[in-house]
């Protein structure tokens, strides 16, 4: 099992433990995280799964490629920690990871 | 195999006046159903909605695992044959189709529907609501749709794309000719009126390229212009995704309106709470669509052999998903006959899912935000003046006129 600590913008935690395989969004859909709103379900259509890695985070991942780093210009308040939770995929390597949450999606 | 409900005759006014119960006997059945009408395997619970549309091997465009004999064929069958523009502009765009070509032309016209995009269209939209809302100032009684709703989705689509805002009513006249032959009900004259709307509506379009040729604006017409220009994009993809855009923008959020409007007036505790709660618009405009879904069915065709719900299918199925059986399903949400403005999460299908999600979701959303805000605010009682008729099929869910009583 990943563990994966979801930060609220409010300042609560939610810590669940995901599958290697499952995408961050279906872990954070899974487990109540009503910020990810992920409304196209992971195909990279809507930019309702934005999240904000934690800094010490983001450089154990690749960077975000392609659709998902246009998508990520046109999120609310995008910053050098934003990835589309849809497009991450979770690994052992990622046990532990830490995920801020915005307030809102748009 | 199971057998279709009786209840299921899209076509028929009963079935429009309340089509719930007839889709939560098709959810009841647990597998997908054959609807010879339209030779489509109907799904319906939301699980197995989410799934079909999430699958990338379940497309759009048929001329993935079909010969162009077959594809004429086909055509013929669905009688959307002998109909050159509507074959060409219609038939062929980003809806119609997948993967790389689909993802190019979203890329293009992506931006300009992002929530931050849309957000500039707010103050316009305001103002133009209010200005319908001043000429209606002596008047105590009127149609909700055809006084008031009809007006605003394609003003505000049509400033979005660049067209002059004396244009947008012919605009919604072509784009419901050209919608209402989707439906079941593909008569000979429909089909004529049809294709005529696509010939004029491309002729329009040509003058209006024109236009913004010699006078760039900051619209999708000019970024589409510009991808044309690069290379990006061909002159009959670019006349498609325009039609596309003003025709996904005009009548799915005049129904939404429309059967949010009678939603609050046959549930006047929920209206009040939202006049109590204004903070309640966002989930409210939400339930509206989930509620009501203006675009209750789409479909998508099967390239790979595969299984739905028990069902095996083999390539060339079709596959028609019901968002708005879906979005009543009681595994997926709580007590879904009720009208909640507060429903939290609400993660419906009425915007489908997968690669096609509704690209206006957040100006769809933003016009009703402003229009039902108004509308609260300027009246303090708003009543309903007789119970409205459905529009008939399986493609459209919404009221065709809403008499309604206005008191300031």
């Amino acid at each position: 099992m990943i563990t994966v600590t979801f930060n609220h913008a409010d300042g609560r935690q939610t810590r669940v433990q995901g599958k290697p395989g499952q995408s961050l969004m279906q872990l954070a859909v899974a487990s109540g995280i009503n910020e990810i709103l992920a409304e196209c379900g992971g195909s990279l259509a809507c930019g309702t799964c934005h999240c904000h890695l934690a800094p010490e985070w983001m450089g154990r991942l690749p960077a975000p490629q392609g659709g998902e780093a246009m998508m990520i210009e046109c999120v609310e308040n995008p910053d050098e920690f934003s990835r589309l939770s849809c497009q991450v995929v979770l690994e052992p390597a990622l046990d532990g990871l830490v995920v801020n949450l915005p307030a809102a999606q748009f | 195999m199971p057998a279709l409900p009786d209840s299921f005759r899209p076509l028929t006014r009963d079935f429009a006046q309340d089509p719930y119960p007839a889709y939560a006997a098709l959810r009841d059945l647990g597998a997908p159903v054959h609807f010879p009408d339209f030779d489509i395997w109907l799904v319906g619970r939301f699980a197995d909605v989410t799934r079909v549309v999430q699958d990338k091997t379940l497309v759009r465009d048929a001329g993935h695992f079909m010969s162009p004999q077959e594809r004429a064929a086909q055509q013929r069958a669905e009688n959307f044959h002998d109909m050159p523009f509507h074959q060409r502009f219609i038939q062929t765009n980003m809806l119609e189709s997948d993967g790389e070509m689909h993802d190019r032309l979203r890329r293009f016209v992506f931006r300009e529907f992002t929530p931050a995009f849309v957000a500039r269209q707010r103050g316009m939209i305001e103002g133009f609501v209010d200005s319908l809302l001043n000429g209606l100032e002596d008047r105590q009684e009127i149609d909700f749709i055809e006084d008031f709703a009809a007006h605003i989705p394609g003003h505000v689509i049509g400033r979005v794309l660049g067209v002059p805002d004396e244009d947008c009513p012919q605009l919604r006249l072509w784009s419901e000719r050209v919608v209402s032959y989707f439906d079941i009900d593909r008569t000979a004259e429909k089909k004529a009126r049809a294709e005529q709307a696509v010939a004029e509506f491309h002729s329009y379009l040509e003058g209006l390229k024109e236009a913004r040729r010699r006078a760039p604006g900051s619209d999708v017409m000019t970024s589409l212009m510009a991808a044309l220009d690069a290379g990006g994009i061909s002159e009959d993809e670019m006349m498609a995704t325009c039609m596309l855009i003003l025709m996904a923008g005009h009548g799915s959020t005049i129904d939404v309106l429309g059967t949010g409007m009678h939603a609050l007036l046959t549930h006047p505790e929920q209206m009040a709470r939202l006049r109590a709660e204004p903070g309640l618009m966002q989930t409210g405009i939400q339930e509206m669509f989930r509620h009501e879904s203006p675009l209750p069915f789409f479909h998508r065709y099967v390239t790979e052999p595969c299984e739905i719900a028990g069902q095996r299918f083999e390539r060339g199925a079709r596959i028609g998903v019901l968002y708005g059986c879906a979005n009543r399903d009681p595994a997926a949400f709580d007590a879904p006959e009720r009208f909640d403005l507060g429903r939290s999460p609400n993660r419906h299908l009425a915007f489908g899912g997968g690669a096609h999600f509704c690209l206006g979701n957040h100006l769809a959303r933003l016009d009703m935000e402003v229009i039902f805000t108004k509308l609260l605010a300027r009246y303090s009682r708003i009543e309903l003046v007789e119970p409205p008729e459905y529009k008939t099929g399986l493609s459209v869910r919404g009221v065709k006129a809403l008499k309604i009583k206005l008191q300031a």
